[in-house]
């Protein structure tokens, strides 16, 4: 039993760094802001709390707390700019403001090593940390569900003019989306980087953001639980079998257009969609067979 | 030394306009950014070295990988956007659908080369310079631009004086009304993507050529400066993405030539930002593309 646990460790510690990150994309997406803009905001966090950490002995506790004031100070300036545009701009927009971060990185090398990384980071983060902070996010991310902010970002997300016309400012809740899915990314960028060792530019490039997103597809955009079966998914199933595995990109490709195609919900969201639906159907169905002449609430 | 930047940026230039015509096509036509655009240019680049490789003759190469190219396209719209058409929320589904695709491209490539850099047998292409003043032609330098020109030509003629330029805006416009005034729209979808590819597939062969140099991942970068050429240029414009693919080489080259090499990435995407922001539609935008844009 131990021996399980030890060779699926590392295993399971990327899944819960998955799931952080695949909450920091979920918040936008949730909000209706097509932003794919966490890859940039967990570099930053990354090689913030790296360089903190191992260069200035900075605690790193204190580190990745600045990391989290890093990251929701870059969510809110990037916020401004962005509340402009809207879609496919948003997402080429911030698209861009990852590539400029990864370049920059790249650029500074007597800072952040350049494209050799980031090395000997004292690993610090250890399973527990990492469950730790995913539990504390699950919570974080129900009560913001639960809140009025997480009803604004239902509204915005499913129609902004409807949104708008029920007094939800539109501008206040986008930039409150980037400021929270800023400080997610930054503060779980920053745990990767006491995890791994070493960090590199290249790892928070296109890649990045494109796993971010297949858990978010997976999962689903609505829900808390979602990202978590996305990210689950995407970390158990190769392991389960091989051939998957060595397939790995082809996989991961052809499940996201199959998703899209037949449950563009995702796994959880579909599921829960479809009961909803199944106990309207069937309550319509005894307010029939009842008579009692209600519609139905 | 100014001279040979110019000549240089304008080769790379031309080819970057090919890349992004395509991509601007799609956009342009269904309102959808192909991120699988990238996929279909590695495998045009992948069907001309196999190509080369079986004893064919280099025009025949680029030709199959025309068309080759053309058709993986087309396997991209049938698998990844035929599927979610009619679906809500096409923007977010596309973009997701076509990153699959390009997945799956990739996968297939990389298990090809066995993740290795391809390179063209020595003397495929001749290496032949040649001088006018200051500036040093290669002789492929001098074939892309003929070719590239040559195919710039060829499909704004196609779009601009013949029918299909015409059912291309129906069918973007409205399907179903163009569907009963008689416009095909399977005939445009099927035109479209292969079109697009076929531009694709001769880009990679070209930038295959002159880098010597083909691997699974070569598409990434060019998808990524296409981004810069076609929201400069304006998403959706033809001519736009021309213009621009042309300036972003030069820019680029003089970028490198006089100014911090790691640095011109910051510069370029910097600049997509701030053209984003400043005037969306981009330098030959129409209004109508900025409809996407403002807020609804």
């Amino acid at each position: 039993m131990m021996n399980l646990i030890y060779t699926y460790q590392p295993l399971f510690d990327y899944f819960l760094l998955a799931v952080g990150f695949a909450y920091s994309q979920q918040m936008v997406l949730r909000a209706g802001v097509f932003s794919i803009g966490s890859a940039g905001f967990a570099c930053i966090g990354a090689y913030a709390v790296g360089i903190l950490v191992k260069n200035q002995g900075v605690h790193p506790l204190l580190a990745l707390l600045l990391a989290v004031v890093i990251g929701c100070v870059g969510g809110f300036l990037l916020s401004i700019p962005l509340a402009r545009l809207r879609g496919v701009f948003q997402a080429i927009a911030t698209l861009a403001f990852v590539q400029i971060v990864v370049s920059l990185c790249l650029y500074f090398d007597d800072l952040t090593g350049g494209p050799q990384g980031f090395n000997n980071i004292p690993k610090l983060v250890q399973t527990w940390h990492l469950l730790l902070a995913v539990a504390v996010t699950i919570y974080f991310m129900y009560v913001i569900s639960r809140s009025s902010i997480g009803r604004a970002f239902d509204a915005l997300r499913q129609d902004e003019t409807v949104g708008a016309t029920l007094g939800i400012s539109i501008r206040k809740y986008h930039m409150i989306a980037f400021v929270l899915s800023g400080a997610l990314a930054g503060f779980f960028g920053g745990m990767q980087s006491l995890y791994t060792y070493s960090i590199e530019p290249e790892m928070f490039g296109f890649a990045f953001l494109v796993a971010a997103l297949t858990y978010i597809i997976l999962g689903g955009r609505g829900t808390v639980t979602g990202p978590i079966i996305g990210a689950a998914i995407m970390s158990v199933l190769p392991e389960l079998a091989r051939p998957l595995a060595d397939n790995r990109q082809f996989f991961q490709g052809a499940l996201m257009m199959v998703m899209v195609a037949f449950m563009p919900h995702g796994v959880f969201d579909g599921l829960v969609l479809y009961l909803r639906k199944r106990r309207a159907a069937a309550r319509d169905k005894t307010f029939k067979e009842g008579g009692h002449g209600s519609t139905g609430s | 030394m100014i001279a040979q930047q110019l000549v240089n940026g304008l080769v790379t230039g031309s080819v970057y306009s090919l890349f992004a015509l395509g991509f601007t096509l799609i956009f342009g036509t269904f309102k959808i950014l192909n991120l699988a655009h990238a996929g279909v240019f590695m495998s045009g680049a992948f069907i001309g070295y196999f190509a080369v490789l079986n004893g064919l003759p280099l025009w025949l190469a680029l030709v199959l990988a025309m068309i080759g190219a053309g058709l993986v396209s087309y396997i991209v719209e049938l698998t990844a956007f035929a599927t979610i058409r009619g679906s809500g929320q096409i923007e977010f589904t596309a973009l997701i659908s076509s990153i699959g695709a390009n997945l799956c491209l990739m996968s297939v490539a990389q298990r090809l080369s066995n993740t290795k850099v391809l390179r063209f047998p020595f003397e495929t292409f001749p290496v032949a310079f040649y001088e006018l003043g200051p500036v040093r032609f290669s002789f492929l330098q001098i074939i892309i631009l003929l070719v590239v020109v040559v195919l710039l030509a060829v499909m704004m003629l196609y779009l601009y004086k013949t029918t299909f330029g015409r059912q291309i805006r129906a069918v973007s416009g409205n399907e179903r009304v163009a569907s009963l005034l008689g416009v095909n729209p399977a005939l445009v979808y099927f035109q479209t993507f292969f079109i697009s590819g076929a531009l694709a597939g001769v880009a990679g062969i070209l930038i295959g050529l002159s880098f010597n140099s083909i691997h699974f991942y070569m598409g990434e970068p060019y998808l990524l400066k296409a981004f810069v050429v076609v929201v400069l240029g304006g998403l959706g414009s033809v001519h736009g993405a021309v213009v621009a693919g042309m300036l972003l080489g030069i820019f680029q080259n003089l970028a490198v030539a006089y100014l911090p090499s790691a640095l011109t990435d910051t510069i370029i995407y910097g600049l997509l930002f701030v053209v984003l922001l400043v005037k969306p539609s981009g330098l030959f935008g129409s209004e109508g593309v900025q409809v996407g844009v403002a807020r609804r």
